[in-house]
């Protein structure tokens, strides 16, 4: 586990950062504290990290206009932040978690804990995708979203309308983020509900799903008694 | 005791306001009278009567009165009679009579003391003529006598008088005479000046009213005394004009009236421009005011006793002195000033159409009632800036009390709070305690609009004790050459500690210092803050003039336009420099 903290307030991130020892203990690989915006990116521009402890106001700065970059990227962030009208819209964006300040070690422990969970069960889950096109960002709609493919250590994002969109999560932390209206059907499907037309039963008892798209994904052989009993 | 003072002042404009638009309400209902009392006078006499000229013979002898004899060969012209008696006599011929069954009437305006005798009979006296010198009792200007019904009939008829004049006696006014209705003759001048009466009534109490309220303001608006001034003089001419009717004056004193009239219209000619050019902000008001009285008295001294021609004169200057500012002041596109200039042109149309008497009063009227509308604008603006400054002044106190429960201040004060208590329990007292101090102070500032640099520098330096156990950065306040008696808006320095903390970063031994000093010229007093640190590198300059717009809405607030600032970074780090204009 490697950790990246964006926090201008010194006592605050040295807080963070004793939690956050004390809570991945010797999981935790790397652990690199910045006072400021600029600072944090030009830590990732040579640094991998798998989680971001940001703080939306840094010195004056607003946070939020970079936070479409961080989600992008293949690492999850948490917010914590003293914003807290700031919270849905975080949500929305795609952050896994997000603390209020003032905060104690029950709840950033609960937001790292969520590193480890499977599927987002929160209420508040995401509506956008974040997704770096041609230098810019692009954010893509969760309604347009038909299902998610798994590429090696990137994703593919199919859309309804028939193009896809590459992203820098793989289909597991995205899975932690979507809503829990995705099924996973298969290591490397991850597909919207309303998408699927029908489950099809093929020879030597292989099973495929029938996209709404018209097209078939295949179904894993361990996950179709789940998928079925909540299809039905 | 500060804190009621605007709110007394305010309830004192908003009644201010209420009262003129009262006045003014008032002012419409008599002007609608006075023109139906124009519709009234514009009425066809009763009597249809054919006026002729006077013939004049010194001398005395009763048989000139009677209708028989024929008056051809006298005099048209008086001449100077000096002491002894002379006559006047008119024959003037009866057309008509619109009411026969009433009493007829005769009106006599004439110099002198003369007895009156119609159709050969003495049918009344103004005055006594004297038979010896200077023992004349003078009669009025203007007499009213009945006519018996027996020779009030239509047709011809003769008027004699027989007359001395022996004060003013080479005075040439001319005399002549009026025959209508006896009623009429008494009654008309009677409505006539109830009405003028009432509306001086209202000029009078309008003019104290603007009185009261000039000694009262603190404000010293003289545009409120040339109000009221300029209503009491009208009220004192609309008195002067009409007290003829209502005071027995005799010949003697006949000019002395028309003298306080003129003089009367020479005032209220010359503080009309003036009220329009202070209310309008006429640039030359010198020039145009000085020109405006070489005129008034040029008119005045070249048509000396033309009274009538003068007060004509007067007031068409006043017009086109008042239509030059108010030209001006459209021009400019200042408030109001496209209602006065057709208030103007409709007096000017009035005055035009209408009798001197008349005309004039309207005229006045009228650009009266455009100065009340300009000056109740006037006062609404006044009100309107007094109600924003205040809701200005309460926004800022809101700002400044919002400093400390802002989330991010008080969400990341408290997270650092939870960690000092957990950690290091007794250093998390002193932190509890630094930012107690620093409330403290916030909360004594709060209501001020100008505090104590000392109290100022007691917020700087709680707040830098707070900020110390947030960042774990060593803090160092220094001051030099402070006044601690000197006062400053409340929590401007406290600001600029604020972007120093924020935008700064420490220097190499972990430590920013804040340096505070304190200069006094003859021109400025100077505060200069150096916040001596690295500057953070800003990609979002913009942000940092949150805190500038309450710096300088503060400053702004309680000096006017009278004070600097600047901020700019410096080689040792950034200078911020406050300079306030000495008073």
């Amino acid at each position: 586990m490697r950790i990246l903290i964006i926090e201008d307030e010194s006592r605050i991130a040295t807080r963070i950062e004793r939690m956050a020892m004390l809570f991945f203990g010797n999981k935790l690989s790397a652990i690199h504290r910045c006072d400021a915006l600029a600072d944090g990116l030009l830590y990732l521009e040579h640094h991998q990290v798998d989680l971001l402890l940001l703080d939306l106001n840094l010195n004056g700065e607003d946070g939020f206009d970079v936070l479409e970059n961080f989600v992008s990227r293949s690492f999850h962030t948490i917010i914590i932040s003293a914003y807290t009208h700031l919270a849905i819209k975080a949500f929305e964006y795609g952050v896994l978690d997000f603390v209020p300040k003032p905060f104690d070690e029950q709840r950033i422990n609960q937001a790292f804990l969520r590193m480890a969970t499977v599927q987002n069960t929160a209420t508040t889950a995401m509506s956008y995708l974040s997704v770096k096109k041609g230098g810019s960002m692009l954010l893509i709609d969760i309604k347009e979203l038909c299902y998610v493919k798994g590429a090696g250590i990137y994703t593919e994002l199919h859309l309804l309308n028939g193009k896809y969109e590459l992203h820098d999560k793989s289909l597991e932390k995205l899975q932690q983020l979507l809503p829990i209206s995705f099924q996973r059907i298969h290591k490397s499907y991850l597909v919207a509900t309303p998408c699927i037309e029908k489950i099809m039963v093929n020879s030597g008892s292989k099973y495929t799903l029938l996209l709404k798209t018209g097209e078939v994904l295949p179904i894993g052989r361990s996950r179709y008694k789940e998928l079925k009993s909540k299809l039905i | 005791m500060q804190k009621n003072m605007p709110t007394a002042l305010q309830t004192f404009e908003r009644h201010l306001s209420v009262s003129n638009s009262c006045y003014l309400y008032q002012m419409q209902r008599l002007i609608l009278v006075f023109f139906l009392l124009i519709l009234l006078q514009s009425c066809k006499n009763g009597v249809d009567f054919e006026e002729t000229e006077p013939a004049f013979k010194t001398g005395d002898s009763l048989i000139w009165a009677s209708k028989n004899y024929s008056s051809t060969h006298w005099r048209t012209e008086r001449g100077n009679t000096k002491q002894a008696i002379f006559w006047i006599r008119f024959n003037p011929v009866i057309h008509k009579i619109e009411n026969p069954k009433e009493h007829i009437g005769l009106g006599v305006y004439a110099f002198g003391a003369f007895e009156v005798y119609w159709d050969g009979v003495k049918i009344g006296a103004n005055g006594q003529p004297g038979l010896t010198t200077k023992s004349e009792i003078p009669g009025t200007h203007n007499s009213i006598f009945l006519i018996p019904d027996s020779l009030s009939k239509p047709g011809k008829h003769v008027l004699a008088l027989r007359a001395t004049q022996q004060y003013k006696s080479d005075e040439q006014r001319a005399a002549g005479y009026k025959i209508d209705h006896y009623d009429q003759l008494l009654e008309m001048p009677l409505i006539m000046t109830s009405f003028m009466n009432l509306m001086a009534g209202a000029f009078l109490v309008v003019s104290l009213y603007y009185f009261f309220l000039f000694a009262n303001s603190n404000r010293r608006d003289y545009t409120t005394l040339i109000f009221g001034v300029t209503c009491f003089l009208f009220f004192a001419l609309l008195i002067a004009e009409y007290i003829k009717f209502y005071v027995a004056i005799p010949y003697t004193h006949f000019y002395l009236r028309l003298e306080i009239i003129g003089f009367l219209t020479i005032l209220v000619s010359i503080l009309v421009p003036l009220y329009f050019s202070i209310q309008f902000n006429f640039r030359k008001k010198l020039w145009l005011i000085s020109g405006l009285v070489l005129v008034l008295a040029g008119i005045y001294i070249y048509n000396f006793r033309s009274y009538d021609l003068s007060a004509k004169l007067f007031s068409l200057s006043m017009w086109f002195a008042a239509v030059v500012v108010v030209v001006n002041a459209i021009v400019k596109k200042e408030k109001g000033s496209v209602l006065v200039f057709i208030g103007l042109l409709i007096s000017m149309a009035l005055n035009y159409f209408l009798v001197y008497d008349f005309g004039i009063f309207i005229c006045f009227t009228i650009i009266v009632l455009c100065m009340l509308y300009l000056h109740a604008i006037k006062a609404k603006e006044i009100e309107k800036a007094h109600q924003s400054s205040m809701l200005l002044s309460s926004r800022l106190k809101l700002e400044l009390l919002k400093k400390n429960i802002q989330p991010h201040f008080i969400k990341n004060t408290l997270t650092s709070l939870i960690d000092w208590v957990e950690e290091s329990p007794k250093d998390g007292v002193v932190f509890i305690e630094a930012l107690a101090a620093e409330f403290d102070v916030m909360n004594e500032i709060a209501e001020a609009t100008l505090i104590p640099i000392a109290k100022e520098i007691e917020l700087c330096k709680a707040h830098l004790a707070v900020m110390h156990f947030r960042k774990e950065v060593t803090y160092q306040w220094t001051e030099k050459n402070i006044d601690p008696l000197a006062t400053i808006p409340p929590a401007i320095i406290h600001t600029l500690v604020e972007n120093g903390i924020t935008h700064s970063l420490a220097l190499n031994d972990g430590s920013i210092g804040f340096i505070l000093s304190f200069t006094h010229d003859q021109h400025f007093k100077t505060y200069t803050l150096l916040v001596n640190a690295k500057n953070r590198l800003k990609k979002q300059q913009a942000k940092q003039s949150t805190g500038f717009k309450y710096i300088i809405a503060r400053l702004t607030e309680s000096y006017g336009n009278n004070w600097d600032f600047e901020s700019a970074a410096v080689p040792d780090g950034w200078c911020s420099i406050i300079k306030i204009k000495n008073e």
